[in-house]
């Protein structure tokens, strides 16, 4: 026993030394991704709606170590200043905690981002059902561990189905990154700090319509060919997870 | 939006789906294209691109910085839009700035490459003077004169005019400074550095209108799109970047199609821009 106690130190100091961000060698054959997944192996995804109780509508989603919260207000009576319109606004806002990364308050870009997510639900709301009013979409990012913008499109769309919003379809969202000639589905943070270029898909699975679609970095026409597939493919399978959650929420409540 | 009677925009829908639009035009020819080169003298490079009533300048300035920590050997751009009230009374307050910073955006895309810096029209690395210490700054603004359509296609055009037009001064480093100290430097008057913007791509935007798609759309058109995606495209036929405008849904197939035919429009248009870019350093040297 005694030895036993002395071999494992009973106190530790953290090591100071940061880890260096170090580009790994992606042309060797053995290289894994740091979470062990396949090249096209999706992250696990954690869906709930109902996560706020004071909006129309909510949901929380995690996948991996992203974790974020959006919830729908509305539809409710457009700001005075507004013009007349005969059919529905909609107000997309990302925000980030203080704490969602690792340099505290570095929160990338969410201008851009909120238009994205703007431009990747539009399509698939329908807008003509609510005239004159709007229909307010906050999204916080809790926890930013790649893949952020994705994930906030497919809990947004859940948010709003979550909401009674009338939607042609649910949206599922996902990116693939180029990392030289691999590519990879639902890259991790460290994975998209060395990307290549990604590609992102926001789709409406039984409609088969893609609402909006980013590409970065340079790409031929073969490799878009194939992101694409893949894209399409795990948006289908998340639109499936993302139903089956709006079932679950719906039988709890009739019970 | 654009005041237009329904007898309008069915004229507007009937000639497209005919291959015979307002002006004359088939649905993938573009206006005529004109460019100016060195129109900002405080500048290290502008230009102006005008196509038909569009109208945009884009100015190049180069000042000197300090790499960011993430990436010590490259050295920084950033592309900012601006869509003065001055264009169209549209752009007061929001609507603008909504636009300019959707404009921005898209360059930046289009433009930039990915994270590592792949498939970049800009070398940033060849920006970069001293590791992790200097580094130029290259600031690229576009401003909108007169809209009237394709104002992400006019800027990308004239920003590769502009950094045609840049040249960047020699830097000749003082004798090496101990590790932690700023060297000095000290900035040439008369020797500068040519761009090479053999890889800058060109942006082409397709607008669908009804079931067909149009290129250099005009405002008229562009209020009847259902949808608009952007893409750019090198001269070595690869897509650098692509954005999508507007709400509607498209087709997996489509946005293919719609890949290929930009790729196919984009070799005329690379070419004709690289023309019009030389005839008019051509006249500046004059």
């Amino acid at each position: 026993m005694a030895t036993k106690a002395s071999a494992s130190p009973s106190t530790y100091s953290p090591s100071t030394r940061r880890r260096k961000q170090e580009r790994p060698n992606i042309k060797d054959p053995d290289w894994v991704r740091s979470d062990g997944r396949g090249f096209h192996q999706c992250r696990p995804a954690f869906l709930r709606t109902g996560a706020v109780n004071a909006a129309a509508g909510s949901a929380y989603a995690e996948f991996g170590n992203t974790k974020v919260i959006v919830s729908v207000f509305g539809p409710r009576e457009s700001k005075k200043a507004m013009m007349y319109s005969d059919i529905g606004r909609l107000n997309c806002n990302i925000s980030y905690t203080t704490f969602a990364t690792s340099i505290r308050g570095q929160g990338s870009d969410h201008k851009e981002y909120s238009s994205m997510l703007h431009k990747a639900l539009e399509g698939a709301i329908i807008l003509e059902s609510f005239p004159k009013t709007t229909v307010d979409v906050f999204a916080l990012v809790l926890e930013s561990g790649g893949s952020d913008l994705p994930v906030v499109i497919s809990c947004a769309s859940l948010a709003l189905a979550d909401a009674g919003i009338m939607m042609y379809d649910l949206v599922a969202a996902v990116s693939v990154s180029c990392l030289g000639t691999n590519l990879i589905i639902d890259p991790v943070l460290e994975e998209e700090s060395y990307q290549d270029g990604s590609l992102m898909i926001t789709f409406m699975p039984s409609r088969n319509e893609v609402t909006q679609m980013t590409i970065t970095g340079e790409w031929s026409t073969q490799k878009i060919h194939e992101a694409m597939e893949l894209c399409l493919d795990a948006c289908s399978k998340l639109r499936t997870i993302m139903s089956s959650c709006l079932k679950e929420a719906a039988f709890a409540s009739n019970e | 939006m654009v005041g237009l009677s329904i007898g309008e925009k069915h004229f507007i829908k009937g000639g497209i789906a005919q291959d015979l639009r307002c002006d004359g035009r088939k649905r993938l020819s573009y206006r005529p294209l004109y460019v100016e080169t060195g129109v900002i003298p405080q500048a290290n490079g502008s230009a102006r691109v005008r196509m038909g009533g569009t109208d945009v300048i884009a100015s190049v300035k180069a000042e000197l910085g300090k790499p960011s920590r993430l990436q010590p050997d490259k050295g920084k751009v950033s592309i900012y839009v601006d869509c003065s009230p001055l264009s169209t009374p549209l752009f007061q307050g929001r609507g603008g700035e909504e636009l300019s910073a959707e404009l921005s955006v898209a360059l930046q895309l289009c433009l930039l490459g990915g994270k590592s810096g792949a498939g970049a029209g800009i070398d940033l690395s060849s920006l970069c003077i001293i590791d992790g210490k200097i580094c130029w700054d290259l600031y690229i603004d576009g401003l909108v004169v007169s809209s009237n359509g394709n104002l992400l296609d006019a800027l990308g055009a004239a920003i590769k005019a502009a950094l045609s037009n840049t040249g960047i001064p020699k830097v000749h480093v003082a004798a090496a400074a101990s590790n932690d100290e700023q060297p000095e430097v000290d900035i040439s008057d008369e020797e500068f550095s040519q761009f090479d913007i053999s890889l800058v791509p060109v942006i082409v935007t397709l607008t669908k209108v009804g079931r067909h798609y149009i290129v250099d759309a005009t405002t008229e058109e562009e209020s009847q799109m259902s949808s608009a995606v952007s893409v750019s495209v090198n001269r070595k036929g690869h897509i650098c970047g692509l954005s999508k405008r507007g709400g509607a849904g498209l087709d997996p197939s489509i946005i293919l199609d719609m890949i290929s035919v930009a790729k196919h429009v984009s070799e005329q248009f690379t070419n004709q821009l690289d023309s019009e870019i030389a005839a008019a350093e051509a006249r500046e040297d004059e």
